[in-house]
């Protein structure tokens, strides 16, 4: 059984095709890095699997289980949590307050013991508060905790979506730009903390243009153009892969 | 700070204060019965616009809340005058007639967003108004429903005719203060950072694992099942209700209430209804400027004072802070 795997994946816009019958499979316990130039359909890929977007035909299964279909909290609840590219946070919640929301999923919720404050909602309140902060020091912004999420700095607030992602305890995650915008010291901070959620477990997918976080980080890697999956293999596979080449620097590349 | 953890950490004293003010105000203002029904009047609006606030802690505005309260106070007045039961009943069927129809008008309504809700939220109201006035021989027509009496409660040892002002009021107080104290605990708790978390960002808390959408019925019904039980104590309390009594322009005050008053916290609306309720019993004198009056007061407020009356302790203490540094 396969971790994540989509089959004759199609997702058309109105006339636009995006993805134009993927066929793909992640197994257990890799870092799979997902590239390919602008409008390749990564995104799109991604909105598909964690049920942003219906899809027009195919089949996205994972665990086994057909995901295709269902509702993007149905999806996260299965195990497969994605994070976004932009950053997306609740911003005016202090940064322990963002990751207690995204623990929803493993914390007991009850409307009547939100009124009466029972034992049990209290319990589980309290539970979900220290969960977040171990959450918090494990991608190191257990400092940050009060602060309001609003008021962080760029990196920050990309390494606060993932914690709120790992809130809801994930067993995949899908993470769209991990690296977007960040500076190097950044940027090796995030790959450190990539590594370290593997170490723990979860299984990833990413999506990333720096090509120095991809090739150092993935152990496979899918490459895309045109909503078509044009390679598939190692970094060093990848790498030399001429099809590749000419998809990111043109057709006249092998001329060069 | 963080707006919930102001929200969090309550101001014990300050809510304990207006408890108590409001519980001995018949006594300061001599048992005036104009005074009182200013009281009730404020207890009304203080319930409508605390319950329009924790629809807004979803992130919309709903202009059909008067409506639900109009479905509140026709229940619970045709039980007593078609059915002879009191309004002991009529509160508990007026709040679940509210809960049913609220639940229903949700499911399509809550599919609709931003100024899509605002728009489809108004029409809902129109139509819930423009119903009591098209069944005439069931609702009334436009002359509404009369002889509404109010109850009496019958303790044995005791008996409270509510048609005394004074009783009404602290009935009325009860009543409010069960609302206000429903919403801050729901907002103070998990359910609360729910509703603000999809406040904030709707499409992160779908990729939580939230059900936005039945979240979104949920705290709609619940609004409305409060502002039902309102709407039936409006009903018995004037004795006589007509559709004109729960159109849109009563949901705008509400509105208008929580602007002035604050949108993050419970003390907003409450401050907010409880000192415009006021300003507009003040300007009564002025008569026909009294709109015009309202609106200055209204646009000055949000002028002067942005953010609202839920942001005065806040200055206070900038103040006083300010001026001990120096």
């Amino acid at each position: 059984m396969h971790e994540l795997e989509a089959r004759g994946l199609q997702m058309k816009f109105g006339g636009v095709t995006a993805i134009a019958g993927l066929d793909l499979t992640v197994e257990e316990g890799e870092i799979r890095g997902l590239i390919g130039p602008n409008g390749a359909g990564k995104t799109t890929f991604f909105n598909a699997c964690s049920g942003r977007y219906p899809v027009t035909a195919g089949e996205i299964r994972y665990r086994g289980q057909k995901i295709s279909g269902m509702k993007p909290h149905q999806i996260a609840a299965e195990g497969l949590v994605r994070t976004f590219q932009h950053v997306t946070l609740f911003k005016q919640f202090s940064v322990l307050k963002n990751v207690v929301a995204g623990n929803y999923l493993h914390s007991r919720h009850s409307y009547w013991g939100s009124l009466l404050r029972t034992r049990k909602t209290r319990e589980a309140e309290a539970g979900s508060v220290a969960r977040a902060r171990e959450i918090l020091d494990f991608v190191g912004l257990g400092a940050l905790m009060d602060q309001q999420a609003s008021t962080l700095a760029h990196g920050h607030q990309k390494m606060l979506g993932i914690a709120i992602a790992l809130a809801a305890e994930p067993k995949m995650l899908l993470l769209d730009e991990p690296c977007a915008g960040m500076n190097s010291d950044e940027s090796r901070e995030m790959i450190h903390l990539v590594r370290r959620i593997r170490e723990t477990g979860i299984t990833i997918m990413l999506i990333e243009h720096d090509m120095k976080v991809v090739m150092g980080l993935c152990d496979r890697i899918t490459v895309l153009n045109f909503g078509n999956e044009i390679a598939d293999g190692t970094p060093e596979a990848v790498r030399a892969n001429a099809q590749v080449r000419e998809a990111y620097l043109g057709s006249q590349a092998h001329v060069a | 700070m963080d707006k919930s953890d102001i929200i969090a950490r309550p101001n014990r004293l300050v809510w304990g204060g207006l408890l108590a003010l409001a519980l001995v105000a018949p006594a300061l203002v001599g048992f005036d019965l104009y005074m009182i029904h200013v009281g009730i009047t404020i207890s009304f609006n203080v319930a409508l616009a605390t319950s329009l606030w924790m629809i807004w802690s979803l992130g919309v505005i709903s202009f059909a809340h008067a409506g639900f309260m109009g479905i509140g106070a026709y229940a619970s007045a045709l039980v007593l005058t078609k059915l002879g039961l009191s309004m002991w009943y009529g509160l508990w069927i007026g709040a679940a007639v509210s809960a049913l129809f609220a639940m229903l008008i949700a499911v399509p309504l809550m599919r609709t967003r931003a100024v899509y809700f605002f728009m489809a939220s108004w029409a809902v109201g129109e139509v819930i108004k423009r119903n009591f006035a098209y069944f005439k021989d069931f609702f009334g027509g436009w002359d509404g429903v009369f002889d509404i009496k109010p109850p009496v409660l019958d303790l044995g040892f005791l008996q409270i005719d509510f048609a005394n002002r004074i009783a009404y009021y602290y009935l009325a107080l009860f009543f409010v203060s069960l609302t206000v104290w429903i919403i801050y605990r729901m907002n103070a708790s998990r359910t609360g950072t729910i509703w603000w978390a999809i406040h904030e960002n709707e499409l992160l808390a779908q990729h939580t694992g939230i059900n936005v959408f039945r979240q979104k019925v949920v705290c709609f019904t619940i609004a409305c099942t409060l502002v039902g039980v309102i709407g039936a104590l409006y009903a018995h309390y004037q004795t006589y209700i007509s559709p004109k009594s729960f159109d849109i322009w009563k949901s705008e005050f509400a509105l208008v209430h929580l602007i002035v008053g604050g949108l993050t916290t419970v003390g907003g609306p409450v401050a907010g209804a409880i000192s415009l309720t006021m300003v507009d019993e003040a300007l009564r004198a002025t008569g026909y400027f009294r709109t015009i009056f309202f609106g200055v007061v209204l646009i000055a407020s949000v002028l002067l004072l942005p953010g609202g009356l839920e942001t005065v302790p806040a200055r206070i203490r900038k103040l006083f802070n300010r001026n001990s540094q120096k």
